[in-house]
Order: C-alpha cells, then sequence, then structure tokens
C-alpha cells in the first residue's frame, strides 16, 4: 500500500507543525523505533510516518537553565546519560536511563517514545513522576504547548490522551533542593539486564535532623499504569524513620498498590516484591542496616 | 524511496521500502554479510553496526531513518589499526566458537573502547556489553578478552573523526 509509505522528515518544529496541519491523520511518530518496530502488527499498518529524529529542537534539545534542563523528546537516552549537568543533579534519571535496555537500545531510545508509546512497564516513567516533570505537547499554539504531568497523558496500557495530531515536544525537569535529598530507582526483572520489568519503584525525599520533609514514591510496571503512592508517602512524612514505621509504610503500599498478573508475574509476587523493594530502599536510606 | 547514505566509507544510492529494515539493506542488497539477524528484536546485538558515531542494532533502524547517515559494519572496522589486537585478543582467549555473535561483539567491543579513559573492570564490561548475546562461550572468555584490550591505550579513545577518517580511504 503506498499510502502506508509515505514518510515526512521534517527538519524542525515549523515544518513539523506544518506536516501536520496539511495532511490527513492517523500519523504515526517515530523517534528512535526501538519499541514501534518490534511491535510487528504495528510497525506494519503503521501509515504516514513523522520522522521526530529529523526535527533538530527535538532532537539536539538538551537545554540547561538555573532552575530545570528542558529535554528534547527526541534526544536519545545515552546523551541524558552522558550530560554532566543531568548527571550532577538528576542522578536518579541518569539511574533510569542507564537501566533502560543496552547501549544499543540508548543510543536509539527517547524518553518522548517512552511516554508516547505509554507502556505500562516504561522504566522512565515512575521517575519523571517524582521529579515532577513538565511535559511539552505540540504543536504549539501561539507559541505555546500544551503541558501536563506524567500520570495525566497515560490512560491505560499503551493509550494517552495525545490527539491524532498531537506528539511530546519536550520533557521538562526542575532541579530539586539537594540538601538532604535521597533518592532510589530499583528495578525488578526476570534478569538484571535488558529484561522488561515486572516491577519498578521510584523514591525521592528530603531529610531534614532526622526527619522526612517530603517523599514521593511511584511504582511501574505493576498496575496498567503508573502509581504514586501517597497513603503510603503520608506515614512516612514528618516522621523519624525507624524499624516499626518502615514496617507500617510497606504495609500501606502492599494495600494501596492494584497489581496486575501477566505473562512476566502474578499479582501476588508483584505486590509482595513491591513492598519488600520499598523496604530495602528505606532500609539503606535511613542506614538502618547495612545490607 | 530514494536513500542515499555512507556505508564504510563508501557513498550508497538505494531504492527501497521506507519500512526495510537497515539490517536487510545491510546484509541483502549490500552483501555486508558480518552484520548478522539473531533476534530481530533488538535484543541479542547480533545486528549491531555504527550508525552516525553511536552502536545500535541494525534491525531496528528503518531504512528512511538511515538516509543521509554514515554506518560502519565489522567490514570497515576492520581496516582499523587496532583491529588486528582485537581480532588477537579474541582468538588468544578462546572467546569465539560458533561465531554468530562475533561481529556484533567486535563492533560493541570498539565502540566501548572508544569511550575508555582507563583500563575497564569487569562489572562495567558486562554493563556494556549486556547488549550483545552469546550462547556459547559463557561469556567469561569474552569479558577477558576486552578487559585484556582496555590495557592497551591505543586501543582507547579512538575519537570518532579517526574512525570514519581511516574507514573513508
Amino acid at each position: 500500500m503506498s499510502k502506508n509509505n509515505t514518510v515526512f522528515r521534517p527538519r524542525d518544529l515549523k515544518e513539523l507543525d506544518r506536516i501536520i496541519e496539511q495532511n490527513v491523520p492517523p500519523f504515526t511518530f517515530v523517534a528512535g523505533a526501538t519499541d514501534l518496530m518490534v511491535q510487528t502488527e504495528r510497525w506494519r499498518a503503521a501509515a504516514n510516518l513523522i520522522d521526530l529524529t529529523s526535527v533538530s529542537e527535538l532532537h539536539e534539545t538538551l537545554g540547561v537553565k538555573d532552575s530545570s534542563v528542558r529535554i528534547g523528546a527526541a534526544v536519545p537516552y545515552s546523551r541524558i546519560i552522558k550530560n554532566s549537568v543531568v548527571r550532577e543533579l538528576l542522578p536518579i534519571l541518569v539511574e533510569a536511563c542507564r537501566q533502560i535496555g543496552s547501549v544499543q537500545i540508548q543510543n536509539r531510545g527517547t524518553l518522548g517514545g517512552n511516554i508516547a508509546n505509554a507502556s505500562p512497564a516504561g522504566d522512565s516513567l515512575p521517575v519523571l513522576a517524582v521529579l515532577d516533570a513538565n511535559i511539552w505537547i505540540g504543536p504549539a499554539r501561539n507559541g505555546k504547548f500544551t503541558i501536563k504531568k506524567i500520570d495525566e497523558i497515560m490512560t491505560g496500557p499503551g493509550q494517552t490522551i495525545l490527539g491524532e495530531k498531537q506528539y511530546i515536544a519536550f520533557i521538562e525537569i526542575p532541579f530539586h533542593e539537594r540538601e538532604g535529598q535521597f533518592w532510589a530507582f530499583r528495578k525488578v526483572g526476570q534478569r538484571s539486564a535488558l529484561a522488561i520489568s515486572k516491577l519498578n519503584l521510584a523514591v525521592l525525599g528530603w531529610l531534614n535532623d532526622g526527619i522526612v520533609k517530603d517523599i514521593r514514591i511511584c511504582s511501574g510496571s505493576v498496575a496498567p499504569q503508573i502509581n504514586r503512592h501517597r497513603r503510603t508517602e503520608e506515614i512516612l512524612r514528618d516522621k523519624k524513620p525507624d524499624e516499626k514505621l518502615i514496617e507500617q509504610a510497606c504495609q500501606m503500599i502492599r494495600r494501596e498498590i492494584s497489581p496486575i498478573s501477566d505473562i512476566r508475574s502474578t499479582e501476588e509476587y508483584r505486590r509482595h516484591t513491591t513492598a519488600e523493594v520499598l523496604r530495602d530502599i528505606l532500609y539503606q536510606t535511613f542506614a538502618i542496616y547495612d545490607l | 524511496m530514494r536513500i542515499s547514505f555512507i556505508v564504510n566509507g563508501k557513498s550508497v544510492e538505494l531504492d527501497v521500502s521506507p519500512k526495510k529494515r537497515l539490517l536487510d539493506i545491510l546484509h541483502d542488497d549490500l552483501d555486508l554479510i558480518s552484520v548478522k539477524e539473531g533476534c530481530g528484536k533488538g535484543e541479542c546485538g547480533a545486528c549491531a553496526v555504527i550508525f552516525n558515531g553511536e552502536r545500535v542494532n541494525s534491525c531496528l533502524i528503518p531504512a528512511f531513518q538511515t538516509d543521509g547517515s554514515e554506518v560502519i559494519t565489522l567490514e570497515g572496522l576492520k581496516e582499523l589499526p587496532g583491529y588486528a589486537a582485537i581480532e588477537r585478543a579474541y582468538v588468544e582467549h578462546g572467546a569465539v566458537q560458533c561465531g554468530f555473535c562475533l561481529s556484533g561483539f567486535v563492533v560493541s567491543t570498539v565502540a566501548f573502547l572508544k569511550e575508555k579513559k582507563s583500563p575497564a573492570d569487569e562489572e562495567e564490561i558486562k554493563e556494556k556489553l549486556a547488549g550483545n548475546l552469546c550462547r556459547c562461550t559463557g561469556y567469561t572468555k569474552i569479558i577477558e578478552a576486552v578487559k585484556d584490550l582496555s590495557l592497551q591505550e591505543d586501543l582507547r579513545r579512538q575519537p570518532e573523526a579517526e574512525v570514519s577518517h581511516y574507514v573513508k580511504k
């Protein structure tokens, strides 16, 4: 089918937006293609391919400002991993990117693709949630992008709020207070390298005089969507962490998550292991004992 | 669609379907048979090539993104000054058995060494070579070969420009 083979390779955002305006959807936006090309049916059916890696702003932008970094949706993970400012100020993001696939995948895969594909197992998503990232959605209207939080974009496995003519343009991540900051990103898979997550957990928080000032906990790959665990966070907030408090938090996350059973894991495994991963993170963070 | 790109320093022009995989273009159309299809899903690394200076799995690169790119396969890397040393290390450590994964491993080894400023330890080699699967050796011998190679300063940090420059000649 010749229609399937229409390809657009816009050089900049202006050209991209003009192509979207002048053509009839559906469009298939392509960045690193690492998910798209292995989804054989979807790839075969994909029509009106629009390459986002050819769009200079989306492929090149890694703009560090005083209080945030703005990353183009089509910037590969490896560039994020290698950026010295991001390494220093957003180590949790670097850790998540490093745990996504192999170096060959990191050289192609992108944050924009991870978001737009909306896989429940997307490893960057819980991290973007605890970092309170702003997702800029194009095309911009009168120079303004639509801005959403990560948990507002995904509506179910493979489903997002993105309209047929919309694409992820930038991911803006604020730099957070570093005084007293603690963080962890853990991924549990079939094996340590390359496996799709059975579950992952991102934790970002601040400790002041031994008291948890604030904490954000988000799981991925457990349920159809990523989930912030606000009731678990509540248990830990403004408290001095000890074994009893951590036990309460682990009990709460067991109740708070609603895991699915699928080919990678069962509901009970996910419930149990999420609580144990949280326990491990909190014990290590608060140095209750060294494992 | 008509695409033109550079493979191992030579300009190539082809008429291909935009969704054709770079792997098929290299292996079938250009007869660069070092590029192997293992899993076809981006997991095994048997089809690894250098694409615009970075190692990628060529099974996950569509033809339309190949247009205007620069690709180096094992056939091109063979022209590198350090290639003989890499070949020797793999042989001497017994890191080659059936050989199917080998071109991908060598591509990843070259790319890995290029970014190294100091000798590598085992953990680092395991992480950086995790995208290449080998079903024969059990990896130990491959890791030893790469560790050995990372001790040789002239193999590390070979600048990209130097790689393509040499290959183009």
